[in-house]
Order: structure tokens, then sequence, then C-alpha cells
């Protein structure tokens, strides 16, 4: 029933994240077996896991269309102040989530509209919105609520039922229907042919600014996602932490799942892969009882391993091409 | 019998103020093949430009189908039925063959919306098998021959129902059977009324292939003729024309020294194969061929830009396996790229430090650059090359062509070199510059230095040279010296016809 193919490069790459997840599972649960239970392991990974796996899939599209978005660790930070002030208005939980999906969809729009309006490289506009955003979010939660002392907490266990109890579901629910957008959507096929080519969707009379906007679109609902579950999850919202240095986090696990930081290749297993390697590699190194220090260290070497051969191999690749 | 289907009334076109293309009258009836023909630089590229939507005339008018049409982008043209087959097909890699076929068209779909993958690959290959092809649709495009890729290129254009098919140097990357192969589909779609314009160096091609032969030389249509009763000879000699009247300077010592540069059955695929000769000091050896013929790839492996495969190069008597353009500079070779632009600067440095970056590790004392020294040299240099500029501060950008490859030169010939490669140095450059740089290289050669000159000016390569090597997919056809250095006997061997 899938149509949608896969190259070598993403076949090789997929298999090796799935056998190191099966290793790593294995492994977390030989390691838990003095004092704990693994069972609360899986059970406590979807909060932790979904946010960087569901911006993941909305970055993904971004990506393969050859643009990218860094700041989607500070439009977290914005849609979570939304989210915290109309809570503590006392809005009705369902207003909140909404106000902060909606939040981060628009930004997100946003930022398609800026890349193409203004023409200026994706990684440019992006990194102004890192800050600018950060900055939105503080000036938002200063100036809503009076007496802002850094953070917005929310105590009422009413405004946290995304993160803490349903994450799991809305995970699989939307992964699910990705897979299905993937499979039944010209739209994924255009967004890899605009990386690949410009020149040709410019042929072939496809508009590549409509494209680009579609996959900003499509990544904003799914970075709405990723927001609500990530801010319904903590006891309070700190506009000036809250994500920071996500974008990176999600931008390696994209990578780490084959897609091609140039654009043209990628799928979303792949995504959904990478963030659950990460995730896991974090995991273990707790559980092995490495330094915390080192896991940082750990976990960032071994992103710089795989990308870094892949932009070897693609350094090679495209110096023949130019030479041609 | 057949009506015009495309009428050229006076089209022209200007790049920066030199032009590409003189007003241009050219006629083309339905399901006839026209062949074009002309050197590098005539400007078939710019008329081909024009006509499939990417470029704008400066002036006259497109009469297609006997309207006056403009296209504004190249899809407009492929709307309107002129489908294009660039030379570097536009296309998208690492999807499969299918979408590649289908991305302009609407999909087909399932009642509900989702796209019938199952119907869209059936349709791609009933696409395919009209044009008698038989691809799995389900490969992704970057895994085809290049063959294979020319074929799906020319099934596209085709399943827009375009009623002219322009084919810009198709044959370049196929083999012997796979010419054959297009050539009977082309047939094909001539007997359907489709009208062609064929593209192409190979002149053995054109005349298989075409109902009429246009020349273009130097942006004009300077003949056009009916096949059937022209021979080989009158299309090379309108392809050349102009007299040889440019004098080139020579002032050097016509003996010649030593080998400089040696090279014994080099090869690098996909770029040349079994490359041998010597470079003597005081010598001036052409390099010339089709763009495309591997010459720039040559150069590029001399120069340590990328290895080589097999074969064994010397320099200076030594065997040279570079690993890095800065050996080769260190070593004594310097190469000078094709593309100034691109390859050769960053525009908005100075004139000095685009100079100095050349030998600034010579004079450097402790990590630092002494300004003064720095400074008096590059005045030096570029009083000894006549560089004309106000200020040595000037960003390079604002200097004429001609000025800046002369910075290039004074840039790498202030660590006196002893072998120098030179790729196009006089393309795009005024004919006073050109003079001057042409008695830089004469220059050079008289100071005993090896000089390799890639070029594609016919006159030049053949007044500069004391010997041209010639070119033709990737190998050495011919050598030619003396007497038989004539642009007739190079344009013979760069399209692959040896004039025995």
């Amino acid at each position: 029933m899938f149509h949608v193919h896969y190259s070598r490069f993403l076949v090789q790459r997929i298999a090796f994240l799935v056998v190191g997840n099966v290793l790593l599972l294995l492994a977390i649960f030989v390691l838990v077996q003095d004092g704990g239970s693994f069972a609360d392991v899986i059970l406590n990974a979807a909060p932790n896991v979904a946010p960087t796996v569901l911006a993941g899939l909305g970055l993904t599209g971004i990506i393969c269309a050859g643009a990218i978005d860094l700041s989607v660790g500070s439009i977290i930070a914005v849609a979570g102040t939304v989210f915290g002030v109309l809570v503590h208005r006392q809005v009705p939980p369902f207003v909140c989530y909404a106000g902060c999906v909606a939040t981060a969809w628009c930004l997100s729009v946003l930022n398609g509209y800026l890349v193409r309006g203004l023409g200026i490289s994706a990684i440019i506009v992006t990194l102004a919105g890192l800050a600018f955003y950060r900055g939105l979010a503080l000036i938002l939660a200063d100036s809503a609520i009076t007496g802002f002392g850094g953070n917005i907490s929310i105590q009422d266990d009413a405004y946290h039922s995304p993160g803490k109890v349903y994450a799991g579901a809305i995970l699989i629910l939307t992964i699910a229907a990705a897979g299905i957008w993937e499979n039944s959507s010209k739209t994924p096929s255009k967004w890899l042919a605009l990386g690949n080519s410009e020149e040709a969707c410019r042929l072939a009379g496809l508009s590549s600014g409509r494209i680009l906007q579609t996959a900003y679109g499509a990544g904003g609902v799914f970075l709405g996602l990723a927001a609500l579950i990530y801010v319904t999850r903590i006891q309070a919202i700190e506009p000036a932490r809250i994500a920071l240095g996500f974008e990176l986090q999600v931008i390696g696990a994209v990578i780490l799942g084959g897609t091609n930081i140039f654009g043209g290749e990628g799928r979303y297993i792949g995504t959904v892969l990478g963030s659950l390697f990460l995730y896991l590699l974090s995991e273990f190194l707790v559980y092995a009882g490495v330094n915390p220090y080192f896991q940082e260290v750990v976990a960032g070497a071994i992103i710089l391993f795989v990308i870094g051969l892949d932009c070897a191999m693609h350094r090679k690749r495209k110096m023949l091409e130019e030479v041609a | 019998m057949s009506g015009l289907l495309l009428e050229l009334d006076s089209i022209a076109k200007s790049f920066g103020g030199i032009a590409a293309l003189k007003p241009v009258q050219l006629k083309l009836r339905a399901g006839e093949v026209l062949g074009l023909v002309g050197e590098n630089g005539a400007g078939k590229s710019t008329l081909i430009k024009i006509l499939s939507g990417v470029e704008r005339p400066d002036s006259g008018q497109i009469l297609w189908n006997g309207h006056a049409v403009a296209f504004e982008s190249p899809f407009q043209a492929l709307e309107a039925g002129i489908a294009t087959i660039h030379q570097e097909l536009a296309y998208f890699g690492r999807l499969s063959v299918a979408e590649n076929l289908m991305m302009g068209d609407p999909w087909p779909r399932y009642r509900w919306g989702g796209v019938n993958w199952k119907d869209l690959h059936r349709e791609a290959k009933t696409r395919l098998n009209r044009c008698g092809l038989n691809i799995p649709t389900h490969r992704l495009f970057n895994e085809l021959s290049s063959a294979q890729k020319q074929e799906i290129a020319i099934a596209r254009a085709l399943s827009r129902k375009s009623r002219l098919l322009i084919l810009d140097e198709p044959t370049a990357s196929l083999s012997e059977p796979e010419v054959e192969r297009l050539f009977s589909q082309l047939n094909k779609l001539r007997r359907q009324g489709v009208s062609i314009l064929y593209v192409s160096h190979r002149l053995d091609e054109i005349l298989e292939l075409t109902d009429r032969v246009a020349v273009l030389r130097d942006g004009e249509l300077v003949a056009s003729y009916s096949t059937n009763s022209v021979d080989l000879n009158r299309i090379v000699k309108d392809m050349v024309g102009r007299p040889l009247d440019q004098v080139f300077p020579r002032n050097r010592a016509s003996e010649i020294g030593s080998p400089m540069l040696e090279l014994r059955g080099v090869s690098r695929s996909p770029f040349f194969y079994d490359i041998s000769f010597k470079a003597h000091a005081g010598e001036i050896v052409g390099l010339a061929g089709l763009v495309g013929a591997g010459r720039s790839g040559l150069a590029r492996a001399i120069y340590g830009l990328y290895p080589i495969e097999s074969g064994k190069m010397c320099l200076l008597g030594r065997e040279w396996r570079p690993r890095s353009p800065c050996e080769a500079v260190r070593s004594g070779l310097v190469y000078l790229p094709e593309e100034r632009k691109r390859q050769g600067f960053v525009l908005d440095h100075s004139v000095r430090d685009s100079i100095s970056i050349g030998f600034s590790d010579l004079i450097t004392k402790c990590g630092l650059i002494p300004r003064r020294l720095e400074d008096s040299r590059v005045e030096a240099a570029c009083r000894r090359f006549s560089i004309r500029t106000s200020s040595i501060r000037q960003p390079i950008r604002t200097l004429s062509g001609g000025n800046q490859q002369k910075c290039l030169l004074a840039r790498w010939l202030d660590r006196d070199p002893a072998v120098i490669v030179l790729d196009e140095p006089t393309r795009g450059v005024d004919i006073g510059a050109k003079a001057e740089i042409h008695a830089l290289i004469d220059q050079l050669a008289g100071q005993g230095k090896a000089v390799l000159l890639i070029s594609s000016d016919l006159p030049e390569v053949l007044g500069m040279s004391d010997r041209i090597l010639v070119m033709h997919r990737g190998r050495v056809s011919d050598e030619l010296r003396g007497e038989r250095m004539t642009q007739e006997n190079v344009i013979m061997a760069a399209s692959g016809m040896c004039a025995k």
C-alpha cells in the first residue's frame, strides 16, 4: 500500500536507527532491572519524546523543501507564554490549548511569508526570528501579567492533560496522520522536488514560493502540537528559558533520521526514529550511570559522527558535480 | 504544404554591452527539422534561451503560429507548445521517474482525495511506452543512466503535446546505439508533424538528421541551406568564416627548452581519458575543443583540484602527484580559472587584496604582512600588467573584465611560476585588453615558462599557440602543428571527425 519509495541511503539509515533503538531498549531493560520498572520508562517516554518528534515532523518537510526553521524553540516560548497568560486569566483549558497551538502555527506561517516575501535565505530569517520571538515572549508576559516575576506558575491539574495524560495518544495519532499524509498527498513530493531543484520546479510550472509556504504551514501544525505538549507537561513556564536550544535538538533528530540538510531527501519515519534514538540514548546514559557532564558530550559526539559522515559523502558528490 | 510554425523577426540580445545575438531572422515550418550550428559562443545558447522563455530578447519579436508572443517564463513557452531539452537537464534527482514525469500535471486521486499511486505509475508507464521506452517508473531519477535521463526528458516534453522540440547538444553524453535510438525517435516525431530545432556540435549528426541547416557566427545568422544541397566543408567554412586578420604578437624566441610538464596516459573518468603530452619551457600549447570535451577538467586535475585515476604526471622532471592546489602553487604551477567571477575572485575585495593573496605568504614576517612592502609590490604589478585602476583600494568588481583578468594574472605571476595553465583567459574581455593579455602571454613564454592555453576562441588559440591539442569527448583527438593548424582542422577534430 505504500507507494512512497525510499532511496538506498534512507533504507540504510532507517535500518541503522531501528537496530540502534532496539539495542538501546534492550540495554535499558537490562540496566533498569535493579530498582525500577521498565514499563514506567516506556510510559514516561511519551511526554518527553513527543515535542521533539512532533516539531521534527514539521521541520522534516521544511528541510526537505531546502529551507530551515531555527526559531522553533522561540516559537514554543511565545506559544507557551500565550498559554500561560490565558491560564493566568483563568480561561477554560480548551481555549488555552487552542491559543497555544494557534500561536505556534501563526508564527511558523509568518516565517514562511518572510522567507518567500523578503527573498532572504531561511537560515537568516529564522535566525532573526530566534531572537525576536524570544523577546516577544518576554514582552508579552511582562505586559499581560502584573507583577511578572520571570515565570508563570500553572498548578491546576486541569491544564496539564495534553502533556501528562494524552501525550502518547497525541503522538501516535499524529505520527499515523503524518504517515497517511505522506503517502496520499502530492504536497510532500513537491517539497522534495523544490529541495532537489528550484529550476526544475519553475520549468514544471510550480511556484516555489507557494511550495515553501505549504511546508511552513504544515510545519506549524506539527509545531503547535509540539508546543502544546511541551508547555502542559511542566508546572511553570519561564519565557526566558523554556525550550532554549530546542531547535538544535530537533534539527539533530531530523538529520539523524536521514533527511538531507540541504533539502531534497527525507521521510517522516526517519525523523521519528531519529528522535527516539536521541531520547533512548540519553536515557541509557542516565541508567548506565554516566557522569551527567559526560552525557551531553557523548550525545553530541554521536550526532557529530553520524552527520559528519553524511556531510563528507555529500561534499565528495558535490565536488564531482561542480567539476562536471 | 505545411505552414510556418515559428518566425523570429530581428531578435537581438546583448549581455553587459556585448552583443550575443545581433538581429536574427529565422523561420521554421511545421514538421521540419532544423539544425543549428556554430562555434562556442556563436549565440546558439542565447537563441535557445529566448525561445524557451528563459531570457527575454532586447528587441524584435517572435511569431508563433502567426501570432506575436512574448514568453515571460519557461513554463509559458512550454504551455504554448515549445519544449526545450537543455544541456543540463533540470530534474528532480531524488524523486522517482513517475514523479518526474508527472510533476507539472494533476495527479490521479482516489475519491477521498488521496493520491492514487498505482494510477500515477500506470499513467507514467503509458507515457514512456508511447515513446517506446521501458524504464521502471519506481526508480529514482539519479539512478538512471544519462541516456535514460535524456529519453525521459524527451518523453516528458512530448507528453505535453509540444509542437516544437528544441534539443541542445542531446548526444553529448550518449553512446552510439543510444544516439541511433534517439534519432529513430526524432524521425518518428517528425512524421507526426513535430518541428525540431536540433543544436549540435557534431556535424555528422546534423547531416544525417536535419532538413535544413542554419549557421550562427558571432551572434549573426550567416547562412542557411537545405541539408541535401550542402556538404560538410561548406558548413565548416561558414562556421569559421572570419578571416584570421587579428595580429597576434610573437616576440618570443622560437626555440623551446626542456619539458616542464609531462603527462603520460592520464585518465579521470568521466572527464578525460588517456591524455599524454609534454609542455616545454618557452612553449605555448593550445588546448582546443568543444565545451564539455574535458579541457577544464584536465586543467584542474593538473592543478591538483582532484586526483587522477591512472597515468603519470611529471612537473619539472619530478613526478607530480598534487594533493591540493596549494601544493601546485608552491611547486611553481598556477591555474587561472575559466569563470573569473565565480572561481577567481572575492568580488568585494580590493585590487590590492586580490593581487597580494597570490604572494602574501612570501613576504609575511612573523605572521604579519608588511603593508608598505605589500603596497609597493602590488603597485609594481599594476604597472607591469598595465592594470587600470584609480586606486589599489578599489573593489575588484568595479574593474572591467579585461582588468580583472590582468589582476588574476598579476596575482600568480608575481610568484614567478614555471608552468601556467590559462583557462579561457580572454572570455568576456574587450579587444584592447585582449591584445594586452596576448602580449603578456607571449612575454611569459619568452621568459621560459611553459603555457597551457585553453581557449574556445579559434583565432586566439591558433594565433598564440606553438601547437594545438584538440580534445573530443575526453580524449585528444588530434595534435596540430605548423601547416595543419587551421580553423577547419580544429573544428573537424573537435567534432570528432579527423580530417586526414
